[in-house]
């Protein structure tokens, strides 16, 4: 997936207007007032927040696990809100690969099944998908670990075993969820490395959620929530800046 | 190829908790062989039926005094003889008969040195080897000389002519019926239960002829106790029946509206009855496993919706990859189907084991057909199916979002 260079990067995905609200005992609680912004093919997109800013239902909006109450979503030319819960099944099959905090991985089911998961649910036959995954499993640099079981592995190697799950399709976009939230400083910053090289070199679009200042500085663009509507949406160099001052001030 | 890997899966969950997975077979283990056994004891019991009819003759109709309706005073059936050796010969002579013996019977003391046995005298013909066939094991059967002659001569069930000789040749030798001598001139190879002596292997049988100077007491010196008809074939019974009775009212000058004073018992009928018994213990024990198999069922839905809350984060995963709500579906309702089918195939082998075991004692025989085993491993599934419906669609409406925050 490698931008062409010959003309303007398109837009992946666009948010309009996006609100979403959760009802419960005949009470509506709004958790996102209107957020607006758009992606374009090969960014590398952090979303910042403290908790309760928003931050969890708008990764959901984005990664197709929740539609949003109004507003619009459009995700590699398609409308999202609209969708039945199948159809959202198959446009994350085919559009998100998810990267989860807690790796995620299927217990009892060997490395290289997991890897093959996303391709089975696509219709891709039992044999093609394994040879995939094995070839996916090789490119993170775990070529040789297919046949064991994820609890064999390091935290760092499971992570990277969920990014090759996430890439096996090869979706446009990547939805990392705190990557490195349950990894130490040095096995993290092999994930963001790896992440930042899928970006950098193959044009792969992600979205990285986080609350560490140091994670969100890979990525190029930096959007932060607070109570349910952007605070900042600019370059993550310029953010992260303004972030450092916000904290400077508040100790003083 | 989506379902051989969904397959796969049901087995590898099915693996990966043995204990609760084989607790939770158990009840379609036993419901299955339960149904697999019904289907065998009633196959058995027909089985046993026909064995018994081949054994001791088939297409066979006893004919009885009966007591005179016209009558004042009732007496026990049987206890008149109003048939007669000529009412014998007279029905042997129909064409729709095979053949007919006329028979008389008691139970007296058989004794040769020091051993002695009571068992049941029957006078008889010739014939009666024919339409019952009985075979010699040892000597020669009676004979119409014997007959005629009212010769005092014996042929012995197997059985009692072990107790009598142990491994001595009996043939020739004099035994002491109700203490007159008998020369013993065969001995019975059949064995079995027959429908009038009982077992066939510890019977006498005597010409009739003697029976009559020598044992049994007869109000006539014709009079016979029954007649043993034999039809010529099984399509004929009926017939046989009827004309029996036509040709005794005629003879015994029974008037139109006079009941008869003789009995046709119809031994089909009595294999009828056999099956009735065959179905009625088939039908308790098809009912023990419909029970279990619905409570086998409930356990199997109750530890899929556990099944379903523990894996709730494994669904919320395997949503967010692409599994659609209908995968899901699949994948929770084939392994409840597994579940069910693996019960099912154990629950036939129960059902194997326990017929080879009954098979063994050599009294009744038992066989688990195609078709016993088709129908229950059609049952389990079916089974499966119906109780494992409601926890994978409850699995399939779970929420991405909530399953993947489930901890």
């Amino acid at each position: 997936m490698t931008a062409s260079p010959s003309r303007a990067p398109s837009t992946l995905l666009e948010v309009h207007d996006v609100r979403k609200s959760y009802v419960t005992n005949l009470v509506s609680t709004p958790v996102l007032h209107g957020i607006n912004f758009s992606m374009l093919r090969g960014d590398f997109v952090a979303i910042m927040g403290q908790s309760g800013s928003g931050k969890s239902t708008l990764m959901n909006i984005l990664g197709c696990l929740d539609t949003p109450t109004s507003g619009n979503y459009r995700l590699n030319d398609r409308e999202v809100a609209s969708l039945s819960r199948a159809e959202l099944a198959v446009l994350r099959n085919q559009t998100i690969g998810f990267v989860f905090q807690s790796f995620n991985l299927l217990k009892r089911m060997t490395i290289q099944d997991n890897v093959a998961l996303p391709l089975i649910y696509a219709g891709v036959s039992r044999g093609e998908a394994r040879k995939r995954a094995s070839e996916q499993l090789a490119k993170v640099g775990l070529g040789e670990y297919g046949q064991r079981q994820p609890n064999q592995l390091s935290g760092g190697q499971q992570q990277r075993v969920a990014i090759a799950r996430a890439l096996v399709a090869d979706p446009p976009l990547i939805l990392a969820d705190e990557p490195t939230g349950n990894l130490d400083t040095k096995t993290s910053e092999e994930i963001m490395a790896l992440l930042t090289m899928l970006n950098r070199e193959r044009g792969q679009s992600i979205i990285l959620v986080t609350h560490e200042p140091d994670i969100a500085a890979y990525a190029s663009r930096l959007i932060r929530l607070k109570d349910g509507l952007i605070l900042f949406d600019g370059p993550a160099a310029e953010g992260l800046h303004q972030m450092r001052i916000e904290s400077s001030e508040a100790l003083v | 190829m989506k379902f051989a890997h969904v397959f796969a899966e049901a087995f590898r969950a099915m693996l990966a908790n043995p204990l609760r997975t084989m607790l939770t077979m158990l009840g379609i283990i036993i419901g299955i062989a339960s149904v697999v056994l019904m289907l065998a004891i009633g196959d058995g019991i027909k089985k046993f039926i026909d064995k018994q009819l081949a054994v001791l003759g088939s297409n066979l109709v006893l004919v009885q005094s009966d007591t005179r309706k016209n009558v004042g005073a009732r007496l026990r059936s049987g206890s008149v003889q109003t048939l007669t050796v000529d009412d014998a010969q007279q029905i042997n002579s129909l064409a729709s008969v095979g053949g007919a013996a006329p028979m008389l019977s008691t139970f007296s003391q058989i004794a040769y040195g020091n051993a002695n046995s009571n068992s049941q005298v029957q006078g008889t013909t010739p014939e009666t080897f024919k339409i019952r066939n009985l075979r010699m094991g040892k000597g020669i059967p009676l004979s119409e000389v014997d007959i005629a002659s009212a010769s005092r001569v014996a042929v012995l069930g197997k059985k009692l002519a072990e107790e009598l000789f142990y491994k001595n040749d009996p043939i020739g030798q004099t035994i002491r019926i109700d203490n007159q001598s008998f020369q013993v001139i065969g001995v019975l190879d059949n064995e079995g239960q027959s429908f009038d002596t009982g077992d066939i292997g510890q019977v006498v049988l005597v010409p009739i002829s003697t029976a009559r100077v020598a044992l049994i007491r007869t109000p006539t010196p014709r009079s016979v106790a029954y007649i043993v008809a034999q039809a010529k074939s099984a399509e004929q019974v009926n017939d046989m029946v009827a004309d029996i009775e036509e040709l005794l009212r005629d003879r015994h000058r029974i008037r139109a509206d006079d009941a008869d004073d003789f009995r046709v018992v119809n031994f089909g009928e009595f294999a009828k009855q056999g099956e009735a018994i065959g179905k009625g213990l088939a039908f308790a024990l098809g009912f023990i496993g419909a029970v279990s198999l619905v409570v086998g069922g409930i356990g199997i839905m109750n530890i899929m919706l556990v099944s379903v809350t523990e894996r709730t984060r494994e669904i919320g995963i395997r949503m967010a990859i692409g599994a659609m709500p209908s995968d899901v579906l699949w994948q929770f309702l084939i392994e409840a189907v597994a579940i069910c089918v693996v019960s099912g195939v154990i629950g036939i082998a129960l059902s194997m084991g326990l017929a080879a075991a009954v098979n063994a004692t050599g009294t009744f025989e038992l066989t688990v057909g195609m078709r016993a085993i088709l129908i229950a491993t059609l049952f389990s599934g079916f089974v499966g199916v119906f109780f494992g419906f409601y926890p994978a669609r409850r699995a399939s409406k779970l929420q991405p979002v909530e399953c993947l925050r489930y901890e």
